[in-house]
């Protein structure tokens, strides 16, 4: 008798859990459960956050902060996105782990350190970067709850302009309405035509940070951030590696020439090879190894390298696969971006995008400005984000980080400037620590002195690039740098001195 | 008009609190406004005069982003300020709306936007692209301090060079400028530049081809998809008595209506918490960690919210036999077993009220092969709270 059935989906639609009545004041007891604002599926949330990365998980907390009724919906299992579950967070455990290694092996005997046997156990490394990444995604979940923030585990798909169905992580579908949605889904690796990512010998980003074994040899397809910071944890553990890069620069369209040659050459030394104005034509992965054939950029020589691994690190995508845009016409341009305007909407006012999946550098920091941006929009019909100052950090030893213009933009610009810079062989904290590779230099307008771009390569370069920001947020010249103190003895006395050489003359140089 | 909550589409002006001419901080309440939902004050965000007012006291239905007044910086000149025709009301665009002559000079200059929403430089841009002398209520910059006196220039002088930094903050450059050191418009020329590297780039977007296919979704999904293990369905039967008696002594009490789907969505939200752990639901990296370190007893990972929406189905009952049956499905095992017409089904109307309701039902849902116990404990709770104590979900 029990299993009389009913059409499924029918009495479903007639029977939605409403959680709000016209009427009722809840008691306190019921009151606090059910404002919890769990999942109902009629109920209508103020905004609904399609990702929980960096950019979701920002505007959910920020909206729930701002007591929006706010859900985010994230398939991963756990939020934070690519960042801190395969991007930057466990890149960074394993590249100051490495470094920590690399170090105690070559390095600590001249400072009066002899340390035994030195051996590598890759196992707690790993779990060691698990530590970091599991605390951070946990905290995060608790900040959702602090803030009342709906986090729904699945897959979420547009069904309408205002519905989005979920596929549940743990079985099962749901529903949710949103006055406002925000897309923000992120980005994947870019695979490498013709080479199958099996995340063992062929691997992206994601592979590189979960290695069972430390490689002989070690192709980097991309010497871009990713290649080279994942490019160095090998190299350190003791790969040897060979970065192919088709451009005639390391390092990425963002990075100063000088800078990018001045850190291949102190890659070089640690051993890490580099092949630029390089092609990667094809690769064979038929053998136990991985053959990859590459030939001069400009055409012509032709050669066959071989690796057991092989890290495509070409660049990331926009990711909106399986989301249903078509189901409410939203367009990508041609490079998958999300197409919005200055206050991140889409051709759908009510639908904004936010972070890797839309336009401007893929960088979390940059996703975690737009977030707070896009949702002041949203309350408050105005928000801030910065594109000319967001800093760019690439965590090898020693780092690169800059902000602003590179001196081949400047000169693309038909800008007048002149530059300034000061070596860390010269800073007393840097002699002091033996850690002496590396420059600062300013980028600065020739006439007004006001600071256009600021790249380091050197110790602690990306911390030291937070004053570089603030100076460009804040339109002050070098000369307003040179006369701020700087505590002696620190490394960011380099950064001072290089102020003064731009408008004046260091000091120590 | 300014959107005070992320609904709002229109309001009324109750009263402005400032007149024209007025100075005011931010801070200030400017004007008070009525929604349907509530009356709010309208607070300055910056200083600045009250330019103009357009839109009186007692104006009604007033559209979002629709110009109320002109706004304009602390020390213009109201008199020579020419105030810029209004684009039309755009929702939610208060400040841009508002206060119009303001400096929008960080707006690039021109932008193809291919998107449809036109933000606020339009009608904002009138004053010259050069910076503007104002009074420089920060510490000066050590660069323009030193210049100064370098130059025998007072503090006070600052407040006439015209500045060019952000938020109109005096620059080494505006002092070099002002000293005839460099061209007079160079300084502002620069910073124009250098503002519009402050916004994304959204000129000449190409808008990808419209995809005929994509198979790689379609495995995607299918690798990706929930695996769609085999469903159980499991039922049990809940008398909805309580709830009819409850729903009736309410109406009564006070005179209010409550649909039986008020008091069973209720007791579904409630019954969805903490239910055990999903088993087809593996436990991530992070939670084995944390079972490790025992951390899974504080934080209650053994349970989690569940996402059951109960079917229902009302149970025919002779006693009930007048009621015409309107569901006309057969019973599937009727079918199979050859009989000719089974014990037919009813839906539950949740929105016409009790006449429909029979008074025992069948609570169903169906649950992923291995969660029969989560789906039981999600039902036993919808049947307690709704057979013991249906009043404590809607007093
Ligand atoms: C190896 C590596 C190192 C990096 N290091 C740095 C660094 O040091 N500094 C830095 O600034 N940046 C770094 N990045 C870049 C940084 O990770 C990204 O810029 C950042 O994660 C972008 O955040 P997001 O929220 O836009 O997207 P993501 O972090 O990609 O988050 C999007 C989320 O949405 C989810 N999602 C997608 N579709 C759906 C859907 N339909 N339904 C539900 N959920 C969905 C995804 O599962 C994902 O979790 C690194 C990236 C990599 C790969």
């Amino acid at each position: 008798m029990f299993r009389s059935v009913v059409p499924r989906a029918a009495p479903r639609a007639l029977l939605r859990p409403v959680s709000q009545s016209t009427f009722c004041a809840p008691n306190l007891y019921f009151q606090g459960r059910l404002r919890r604002g769990y999942a109902s599926e009629a109920e209508e949330k103020d905004l609904v956050i399609i990702g929980g990365g960096v950019a979701g998980y920002v505007a959910a907390i920020k909206a729930g902060q701002a007591g929006l009724k706010v859900a985010c919906i994230e398939k991963r299992g756990s939020l934070g996105g690519t960042c801190l579950n395969v991007g930057c967070i466990p890149s960074k455990s394993l590249l100051n782990n490495s470094h920590l290694y690399h170090t105690i092996l070559h390095d600590t005997k001249a400072r009066g350190i002899e340390v035994g046997d030195v051996t590598l156990n890759l196992g707690a490394m790993m779990k060691a970067k698990e530590t970091s990444v599991s605390g951070l995604t946990k905290g995060i979940e608790f900040l959702f709850k602090k803030n009342n923030v709906e986090y729904i585990k699945g897959t979420g798909a547009f069904k309408d302009e205002h519905t989005v169905a979920v596929n549940l992580v743990e079985g099962g579908e749901t529903e949710v309405r949103g006055k406002n949605i925000f897309i923000a889904t992120g980005s994947e690796a870019t695979p490498f035509p013709g080479l199958t990512i099996d995340e063992e010998k062929v691997i992206t980003s994601t592979g590189a940070i979960a290695l069972k074994e430390v490689p002989k040899k070690m192709i980097v397809i991309g010497g871009g951030i990713i290649g080279l910071e994942m490019g160095s944890v090998w190299s350190r553990l003791g790969a040897e590696v060979t970065v192919v890069e088709y451009l005639g620069q390391i390092g990425g369209p963002g990075m100063d020439n000088e800078i990018a040659k001045l850190t291949q050459k102190l890659l070089t030394k640690q051993g890490m090879k580099f092949k630029l104005n390089t092609k990667v034509m094809g690769g064979d992965v038929s053998t136990s190894s991985v053959a990859i054939n590459v030939e001069a950029a400009k055409g012509g020589k032709e050669e066959s390298l071989d690796a057991d691994v092989v890290l495509v690190a070409i660049g990331r995508r926009p990711y909106t696969a399986g989301l249903g845009l078509e189901n409410i016409g939203l367009e990508t341009d041609e490079r998958g971006r999300l197409i919005i305007d200055q206050e991140f909407r889409t051709k759908i006012p009510h639908i904004r995008s936010i972070g890797d999946v839309t336009f401007g550098p893929m960088l979390a920091h940059k996703a975690e400005e737009e977030a707070v941006a896009a949702i002041e929009y949203l309350i408050k019909g105005y928000g801030h984000v910065n594109y000319g100052a967001i800093p760019s950090v690439m965590y090898t030893h020693p780092e690169v980080a800059w902000v602003g213009q590179n001196e081949q933009e400047l000169k693309a610009a038909d800008v007048k400037y002149k530059t300034g810079s000061f070596p860390f062989s010269a800073n007393s904290r840097a002699k002091t620590n033996l850690d002496t590779e590396g420059i600062v230099k300013f980028l600065a307008d020739a006439k007004t002195d006001r600071i256009l771009g600021i790249h380091i390569v050197g110790p602690n370069a990306g911390e030291m690039i937070a004053e570089g920001v603030l100076a460009l947020e804040y339109g002050a010249s070098s000369e307003d740098v040179a006369r701020t103190s700087h505590a002696h003895p620190t490394l960011s006395e380099a950064f001072k001195e290089a102020a003064m050489a731009t408008y004046d003359k260091a000091i120590h140089y | 008009m300014p959107a005070l909550s992320p609904t709002m589409t229109e309001g009324n002006i109750t009263s402005w609190k400032v007149k024209e001419g007025d100075s005011f901080v931010a801070g200030d309440v400017l004007l008070e406004i009525e929604t349907d939902k509530a009356q709010m004050d309208v607070e300055a965000q910056d200083d600045g005069i009250v330019a103009k007012i357009i839109v009186q006291d007692g104006a009604k239905a007033v559209q979002v982003g629709a110009r109320i007044a002109v706004t304009a910086e602390p020390g213009d000149d109201l008199s020579s300020l020419d105030i810029p025709a209004e684009d039309n009301p755009s929702p939610k665009r208060e400040s841009s709306a508002k206060e119009t002559p303001k400096e929008q000079s960080s707006e690039p200059p021109k932008e193809d936007k291919p998107a449809p929403k036109h933000s606020g430089s339009s009608d904002a841009t009138k004053k010259p692209s050069g910076g503007k002398a104002q009074k420089q209520t920060y510490p000066l910059y050590p660069s323009v301090q030193h210049l100064l006196k370098e130059n025998g220039l007072g503090k006070s002088e600052a407040d006439k060079i015209p500045a060019t930094g952000p938020n109109g903050r005096l620059l080494k450059g505006d002092v070099l400028s002002y000293l005839g050191r460099i061209e007079e418009s160079y300084a502002a020329e620069s910073a124009k530049r250098i503002a519009s590297l402050a916004h994304l780039d959204l000129s000449n977007i190409k808008v990808a081809a419209p995809k005929k296919e994509a198979p790689s979704k379609k495995t995607e999904a299918a690798t990706e998809a929930p695996t769609s293990v085999s469903e159980v369905e499991i039922a049990l039967s809940v008398s909805l008595k309580a709830v009819i008696e409850c729903q009736k002594r309410v109406q009564e009490s006070i005179g209010v209506f409550l649909p039986i789907s008020t008091f069973i969505a209720r007791a579904t939200e409630l019954a969805n918490e903490d239910l055990p752990r999903s088993k087809t639901s593996k436990p991530s990296a992070d939670e084995l960690f944390d079972a490790v370190l025992g951390l899974d007893k504080i934080a209650g990972r053994k349970y989690a919210r569940g996402h059951f929406a109960p079917q229902i189905t009302a149970m025919p009952l002779a006693s009930l036999g007048a009621r015409a049956f309107v569901g006309k499905k057969p019973d599937i095992l009727d079918i199979l077993s050859g009989k000719k017409s089974g014990p037919r089904s009813k839906k539950v109307s949740t929105t016409s009220g009790t006449t429909a309701i029979a008074p025992l039902n069948v609570f169903s849902i169906s649950v992923p092969k291995g969660d029969e116990k989560r789906g039981q404990v999600f039902l036993e709770r919808v049947k307690s709270v709704l057979e013991a104590e249906p009043g404590r979900l809607v007093v």
